[in-house]
């Protein structure tokens, strides 16, 4: 079998005293790729970035650079390119001292020094910025900056720890068509943490969802997207609903009153979960008698798209429309809820 | 938009007892200025550099020689222990043992100096602990004389003193976010290079900061020469208070007050000219 992975995660768990950060991490990370970790706060992104850079040794398993064992190799040993939270950008050194801090250290002569330097403010357009104190950077010129100086090193692999969450929502999205743009350039293989489902989707090749210290699933957006492995992954990602049904006497899912016509893999009469988007609902007005009806609890019109709540039964459904839709429903209004069977996830309820 | 933590007219309000406080010292030091150009050693009278001119003996010169020497070797020792008791305050995980290790640090600085100075001659006097172990175990015949004379001296100023470097170090230490620290790792920096790299630079305010609080407590130090070097260590302090009292030299006192003043200036003014040339000439073009 050809292999083409370039890191490889094997079984990794790290505790912190009696705390279990991370439990049985397995994860290949193809060369050139672009993986994002994503989970809610305290679910173990950081931390397992944090073992692959070498700031904190697995309490168990072990990392793979090329099939060669790399646990035991200090930080500055391992030639990772490493983006930080608070991007760490050197207060005391220029930002070409600070780019090329990490050739100075690989005894580059002055002259490679100041090429490389140049090269990379080039490549993030800031051609002049070379002889500026950091303190004189703006945030999205400093972001670039410690992009970098990271990159400077030519690095094996190349590590982001939250490094957009700084930014405002604008300049976040116009860094992370630049920080794809670069990753591609550079072909560096690449391990980003983020919290936002979003910028993961839009960057990563694979996406990793983590929680509970567990890789909850490992796959590409689309298909993390559209088949969430379980209900923790289809909750985190996008705007979900997670209805709490069962499924019918005859083996087919009931949905919001509805038979959906789908085979499942559960017993008939027991409780599951069913993931289904905002965006995958779909309303209808109803009759006041007619059975099986939701009420429109909240509406808004954000441009983009229409939002709703609807009450059905003891849950609230979260439904989004597009704003080209001509029915308008206000709150108070009867209304009946359908989906594609084609777009919902099925999962035992825990 | 700013929110001031204390809008300014309120905290000049509540900082006007602090003032009333200051202007004394102030009033203070400029009736010693206006003693120290008198040309009546007794009283203020007229208008004359001679008690200047007076001070300008040999005696003098050794004193202030001795007195910066002392001062800044004192300065240098205390540095030397204080950085690592700092990085070790900032990493004691425990928090029994860092407060046990903080009161220990800071017990000089409640303690009276006559205290700790007889602390020392109880220890290391002609008859102390020291030299009559020694003594009784037969290593010595004759006592060792640690005491009255400049090591003696600097034995105290040292110990006095090095609390008030400790404290503005272990500010300067925690305000040094890990990351930095990390980011040189991760470029390629091991721990020595990235201390040296990083740590340094970044400490360097708050080291020289502490450098100019122990030099100046150091070079204005009475007690510690006074009780420690018995006469014999003729610092400034202790120069100044013989022209006052079996001297009656006022005005002789104020010109070598005032000329102490001037040089610890001047030796913290040029220290932090210095900092501030060495950090700052590879940022500006």
């Amino acid at each position: 079998m050809v292999t083409n992975t370039h890191l490889n995660i094997e079984a990794v768990s790290k505790s912190f005293g009696p705390v279990t950060a991370l439990t049985q991490i397995d994860l290949k990370i193809e060369r050139g790729s672009f993986v994002c970790l994503l989970g809610p706060s305290g679910c173990g992104k950081t931390t397992l970035l944090r073992i692959i850079a070498g700031f904190e040794k697995p309490t168990k398993g072990r990392l793979l650079l090329d099939g060669a064992d790399i646990s035991d190799i200090p930080p500055h040993k391992r030639g990772f390119g490493m983006v930080f939270q608070s991007l760490a950008l050197f207060p005391h050194m220029s930002v070409a001292q600070n780019i090329a801090y990490g050739l100075k250290l690989r005894k580059a002569s002055a002259k490679e020094q100041r090429e490389r330097v140049e090269e990379l403010l080039t490549v993030i357009e800031l051609p002049d910025i070379a002889d500026r104190a950091v303190s004189a950077l703006s945030g999205g010129q400093r972001q670039r900056v410690a992009i970098a100086r990271a990159l400077a090193i030519k690095p094996k692999l190349f590590l982001l720890d939250e490094p957009l969450s700084a930014l405002d929502a604008k300049l976040r999205d116009n860094m992370q068509i630049e920080l794809r743009r670069l990753q591609q350039k550079f072909g560096v293989t690449t391990v980003l943490v983020t919290h936002d489902q979003t910028e993961a989707m839009m960057l990563a090749d694979e996406l990793v969802v983590l929680d509970h210290g567990k890789v909850q699933q490992a796959a590409t957006p689309t298909s993390v997207y559209r088949q969430p492995a379980n209900s923790l992954v289809a909750d985190f990602i996008g705007a979900a609903n997670l209805v709490r049904t069962r499924v019918g006497e005859n083996g087919r899912l009931v949905l919001f009153g509805n038979t959906v016509e789908m085979a499942v893999d559960h017993d008939p009469g027991t409780a599951v979960n069913v993931a289904v988007r905002a965006e995958n609902i779909s309303l209808r007005s109803a009759q006041a008698d007619q059975e099986a009806a939701g009420r429109v609890v909240f509406a808004r019109d954000l441009g983009a798209f229409k939002e709703w709540l609807v009450s059905f039964e003891d849950q609230e459904i979260r439904v989004r429309g597009s704003a080209s839709d001509e029915i308008e429903f206000q709150v108070g209004d009867l209304v009946t809820l359908t989906v594609d069977p084609a777009r919902i996830s099925v999962f035992a309820a825990s | 938009m700013s929110t001031e933590l204390l809008p300014r007219k309120q905290a000049l309000l509540f900082a006007a007892p602090a003032f009333i406080a200051i202007l004394p010292f102030l009033a203070a030091c400029f009736f010693i200025l206006r003693f120290s150009l008198s040309s009546e050693q007794g009283t203020i009278e007229g208008l004359s550099i001679q008690a200047y001119r007076d001070l300008m003996t040999p005696f003098f010169g050794r004193s202030v020689w001795l007195t910066l020497k002392l001062a800044f070797v004192a300065t240098l020792i205390v540095m030397v222990l204080a950085v690592p008791l700092a990085f070790v305050m900032t990493s004691l995980r425990s928090s029994f043992f860092r407060r046990l290790l903080t009161i220990s640090i800071l017990l000089p600085l409640i303690l009276n100096l006559l205290v700790q100075a007889y602390g020392w001659i109880l220890l290391l006097g002609p008859s102390g602990v020291l030299n009559s172990t020694l003594k009784a175990m037969g290593i010595i015949e004759r006592p060792l004389f640690l005491l009255f004379n400049e090591t003696g001296v600097l034995l105290g100023l040292v110990q006095t003193s090095l609390p008030l470097a400790v404290f503005p170090i272990v500010g300067a230490v925690r305000a040094i976010s890990p990351e930095y620290l990390e980011a040189a790792s991760s470029l390629g920096a091991g721990h020595w290079r990235t201390f040296r790299d990083v740590t340094v630079p970044l400490l360097r305010p708050g080291l020289v900061g502490a450098a100019s609080i122990v030099f100046a407590f150091n070079a204005s130090a009475f007690a510690i020469p006074l009780l420690l070097g018995g006469r014999r260590v003729q610092m400034m302090g202790l120069v100044i208070r013989d022209m006052i009292s079996p001297l009656f030299n006022w005005s002789g006192a104020a010109a070598a007050g005032m000329i102490l003043i001037a040089l610890t200036i001047f030796v913290l003014a040029a220290s932090s000219w210095l900092v501030r040339l060495t950090t700052t000439t590879k940022e500006t073009r």
